[in-house]
């Protein structure tokens, strides 16, 4: 089918009800990133609104309540209808190609996943069609301001139910990647030869069936207590307004880290394949995964330190910790770069600019884990250039280093470089000079969702500044359009392994055919298709193997060319 | 090459230093100042960490680009000493950090525990404040911009007891570097000793609906024998009230702004979140 359907779509007819019927997890995967990016250009634009808003003081282009408006659906779309989702559009397409599976386990479920979260996102964003407008509680909805009679909007309702079908979807998403990844690993890719990617999204996806289940009965809480007449977040009726901010942060935080983990996994496969070495520490990077994972889950309440009642050194010390594997991820990094042959095509640009923008990061995260510093940054803009120093500094630029990566085995065809660059270093320097200057923003306490900010408060020109940074963010973002219409009408030619790299999916076809793989090469170690190159190349030059560093195989790698799916037996070391 | 190392990470700290440092306001209070060392011992941590991860990364960038040499480098896998080691480094520096934080935790603690020299509560509501001193039988409130004006003496413990009428707001003075919720059904207590006379403005920083961003305040901080005065002008409601309506700025779609001290009629004076509706500004 999936061959029939690409050859209808050179011939220039899209098979729309191909595209609609499939539970082929590669057009999932690619449906799932379409629309996830479908929905970061609305979330983007909403986000240049605001940022022309506060250009300068006054109101000049939206009143408070479209504002009220504007931040809510962007920081709900940007974090549950485009990042999550881009995790499931990567996880989708390469766990079953990095393992050496033919599909996923639950094919049919996960087209139902895809769906879910195409009309949840859709019922969300309807808000802006009713007459009271879009939700307007801000993307964590704290009660009681997003109760009845504060939250009057019938578009706070949609984005209720909106979430709770975008939920439902991602955890149905997790059981699946769980299930594959436990289930479908070729003979040979014992858990400590998977991918760090896909080792990044069992973490992710067992934080996902931790999480999301808190949020859901959360909404539901909330539409109870909106429609149905409940009490549990009204002090007045014996409720705890605490109460929803310990179930939204319960799932909150882990969240930012099941939109970070999986990104960290990418950095984990480019800077190894464009160093020419293996990743320095695999065992240590995954053992990091797995604890970044495990910490995610109890530092949930530093974001409620200002609310009086949390435990203030317990939850500084856990935040504080988290901080430690992180560092560990970096010195790999680092690490595999040096001492190898490094080359910087546009995956590796981004996953370099990773490196330092996420430092920053990182940095400040570690401030905000301090109660103290936190009284003051809290709510500012500092705590709003933290977050999207984390999300786009971090997981957004490891986004396009894993879209520039794979863009060939998607589509069979590599992005024109000129143009990558250029979208790299306007992202980049768009990046800086819209979040840096947030920071004293902050810093000097001008509080998060304001509409307007007085002109004596001495914040008008570092505003001025982020605005034009917004724009140029957006302009990246539309070069990388144009690069990828400049690439999909050329001929798909890349070749199977473009990059000369290491894991599984670049062993199938460019794009690969349905149900993957023809053969699989022998798995002795977390780089086969390294481990099948070299082997040809000693081949071929009558040289004594050279073997792989991690498995040194002294009777050579198996055979390169069509072997029976299904390497050696042996065991993981 | 060193010195061109060395210019590297001079570059990279000073690049840190300007821009993760984001100065702070001129702390305004003696717990103001113990956050504000804090802070630049952060600061400082932070340019060490940024230098050494920022160099390496240079470092391996500079030196290891292929320069059309096509062998494989050596496969190195790891090595377990060095990754003890950068493991042990952070964790011992987040641990100083911990225990440096708990240090200003506790000074926090002792300073809301110690004995009160004025005792002062804190209500915020949609889309304003109110102030009550029960001792000296004063209530000062306003709604909208400028809002209003609590005095406080320099050079005394001044215990706040801070709750929210209707929805969660946050009671933040930039230059107290400290901010603290305003949460329905909920007491916070904490306390803060104000250094120097002058105006410290606050606002409100937990997003609170429709004119979040129109409900300021001030602390004015006096002498204790101008506060003496200030406290005998206004003892009682009654006497010398300033009801003076306050000024919006530029025609914006701000809320109706008023004071009013003793007895308010504001309409946000509401205390039950299903009470009467809150002030319904004219746009």
């Amino acid at each position: 089918m999936t061959a029939a359907t690409l050859e209808a779509g050179r011939q220039g007819h899209l098979d729309l009800l191909g595209w609609i019927a499939t539970t082929d997890h590669k057009r999932i995967g690619v449906l799932y990133g379409v629309t996830a990016l479908g929905f970061f250009l609305v979330a983007g634009l909403l986000a240049l609104v605001m940022r022309a808003e506060l250009a300068v003081p006054g109101l000049q282009l939206v009143g408070e309540q479209t504002y009220s408006g504007l931040f809510t659906i962007h920081g709900t779309a940007m974090m549950l209808l485009f990042a999550t989702p881009m995790v499931s559009a990567f996880a989708n397409f390469l766990v079953p190609l990095q393992v050496g599976a033919a599909d996923m386990v639950f094919p049919r479920l996960n087209a139902l996943s895809y769906w879910l979260f195409l009309f949840g996102g859709l019922v969300i964003l309807s808000g802006f069609l009713v007459a009271s407008g879009p939700a307007d509680i801000g993307w964590t909805g704290y009660a009681p301001n997003s109760t009845l009679p504060y939250s009057t909007t019938t578009g706070t309702d949609l984005w209720v139910v909106g979430l709770l079908l975008t939920g439902v979807a991602t955890i149905f998403g997790a059981v699946n990647f769980v299930t594959t990844i436990v289930t479908r690993r070729a003979p040979g890719m014992g858990l400590l030869r998977m991918p760090v990617f896909t080792w990044s999204i069992l973490v992710t996806s067992i934080l996902i069936l931790y999480a999301f289940p808190a949020i859901t009965a959360a909404l539901i809480m909330l539409l109870l207590e909106r429609r149905f007449g409940a009490t549990f977040f009204d002090p007045t009726a014996g409720g705890d307004p605490i109460l929803w901010q310990h179930l939204f942060w319960f799932f909150g935080h882990p969240e930012v880290y099941i939109i970070a983990i999986p990104f960290f996994g990418v950095i984990g496969e480019t800077i190894p394949v464009f160093s020419r070495k293996p990743l320095f520490g695999y065992k240590a990077f995954v053992l990091a995964t797995i604890f970044i994972g495990a910490y995610s889950m109890t530092v949930w309440a530093h974001h409620m330190f200002t609310t009086g009642a949390v435990n203030l050194p317990f939850f500084a010390a856990t935040s504080f910790l988290i901080a430690v594997p992180t560092g560990v991820k970096f010195f790999n990094w680092t690490f595999t770069m040096i001492g190898g042959r490094l080359t910087f095509p546009a995956p590796m640009l981004w996953s370099v600019g990773f490196l330092f923008t996420f430092l920053f990061g990182g940095i400040t995260g570690v401030m905000l884990a301090s109660p103290p510093l936190d009284f003051q940054f809290q709510d500012t803009y500092f705590v709003v250039a933290h977050l999207h120093n984390v999300l786009v500094g971090g997981s957004i630029f490891s986004m396009w280093a894993g879209i520039t990566f794979w863009f060939p085995k998607v589509t069979g065809r590599r992005l024109n470089e000129p143009l990558a660059k250029a979208q790299f270093w306007l992202w980049t320097i768009g990046f800086v000079v819209t979040f840096l200057p947030q920071y004293q923003l902050g810093a000097d306490g001008m509080p998060r969702r304001y509409a307007d900010y007085p002109a004596d408060a001495g914040w008008t020109t570092l505003n001025m500044i982020s605005t034009v940074g917004a724009f140029l963010l957006a302009l990246s973002v539309l070069v990388f359009l144009i690069a990828v219409v400049e690439a999909l009408r050329r001929p798909a030619d890349a070749g199977p392994d473009p990059w000369q790299a290491n894991s599984l999916e670049w062993w199938a076809d460019s794009p690969p055919g349905h149900h993957n793989f023809p053969n699989l090469p022998p798995i002795r170690s977390e780089r086969p298709v390294f481990d099948a190159r070299e082997a040809a190349r000693a081949a071929a030059n009558g040289e004594p193997p050279a073997g792989s560093a991690v498995a040194p195989a002294p009777a050579g790698p198996g055979p390169v060319g069509p072997a029976p799916a299904g390497g050696s037996p042996e065991a993981p070391a | 090459m060193t010195a061109r190392r060395r210019a590297t990470a001079i570059a990279g700290l000073t690049a840190i230093g300007v821009v993760a440092a984001g100065c702070l306001p001129a702390p305004a209070t003696v717990e103001a100042r113990r956050t504000a060392d804090l802070y630049t011992t952060f600061v400082a941590v932070a340019a060490v960490v940024a230098a050494i991860v920022i160099g390496l990364s240079v470092f391996a960038i500079v030196r290891y680009r292929a320069r059309g040499d096509e062998t494989l480098p050596r496969q190195v896998i790891g090595n377990t000493r060095l990754e003890a080691v950068w493991t042990a480094i952070p964790l011992i520096t987040v641990a100083v950090l911990f225990g440096l934080t708990v240090l200003v935790l506790n000074a926090f603690d002792d300073a809301t525990r110690a004995a009160a020299g004025v005792e002062i509560r804190v209500t915020g509501f949609r889309w304003g404040w109110r102030f009550e001193y029960p001792a000296e039988g004063i209530r000062m409130e306003g709604v909208g911009r400028p809002g209003p004006e609590a005095y406080v003496p320099v050079g005394e413990n001044i215990h706040v007891t801070l709750t929210g009428a209707d929805v969660i707001h946050s009671f933040f003075v930039p230059q107290f570097l400290f901010k603290r919720d305003a949460i329905p059904g909920r007491l916070n207590e904490f306390a803060f000793t104000v250094d120097a006379p002058g105006r410290y403005g606050g606002q409100c920083a937990e997003f609170c609906g429709l004119y979040h961003s129109q409900m300021p305040f001030t602390i004015v901080a006096v002498s204790p024998a101008d506060y003496e005065a200030w406290v005998a002008a206004h003892r009682g409601g009654g006497a010398g009230a300033s009801a003076s309506p306050g000024v919006a700025p530029g025609g914006s779609a701000s809320p109706a702004a008023s004071t009013a001290a003793g007895a308010s009629t504001s309409p946000g004076a509401s205390t039950s979140p299903g009470g009467s509706a809150a002030p319904e500004p004219s746009r």
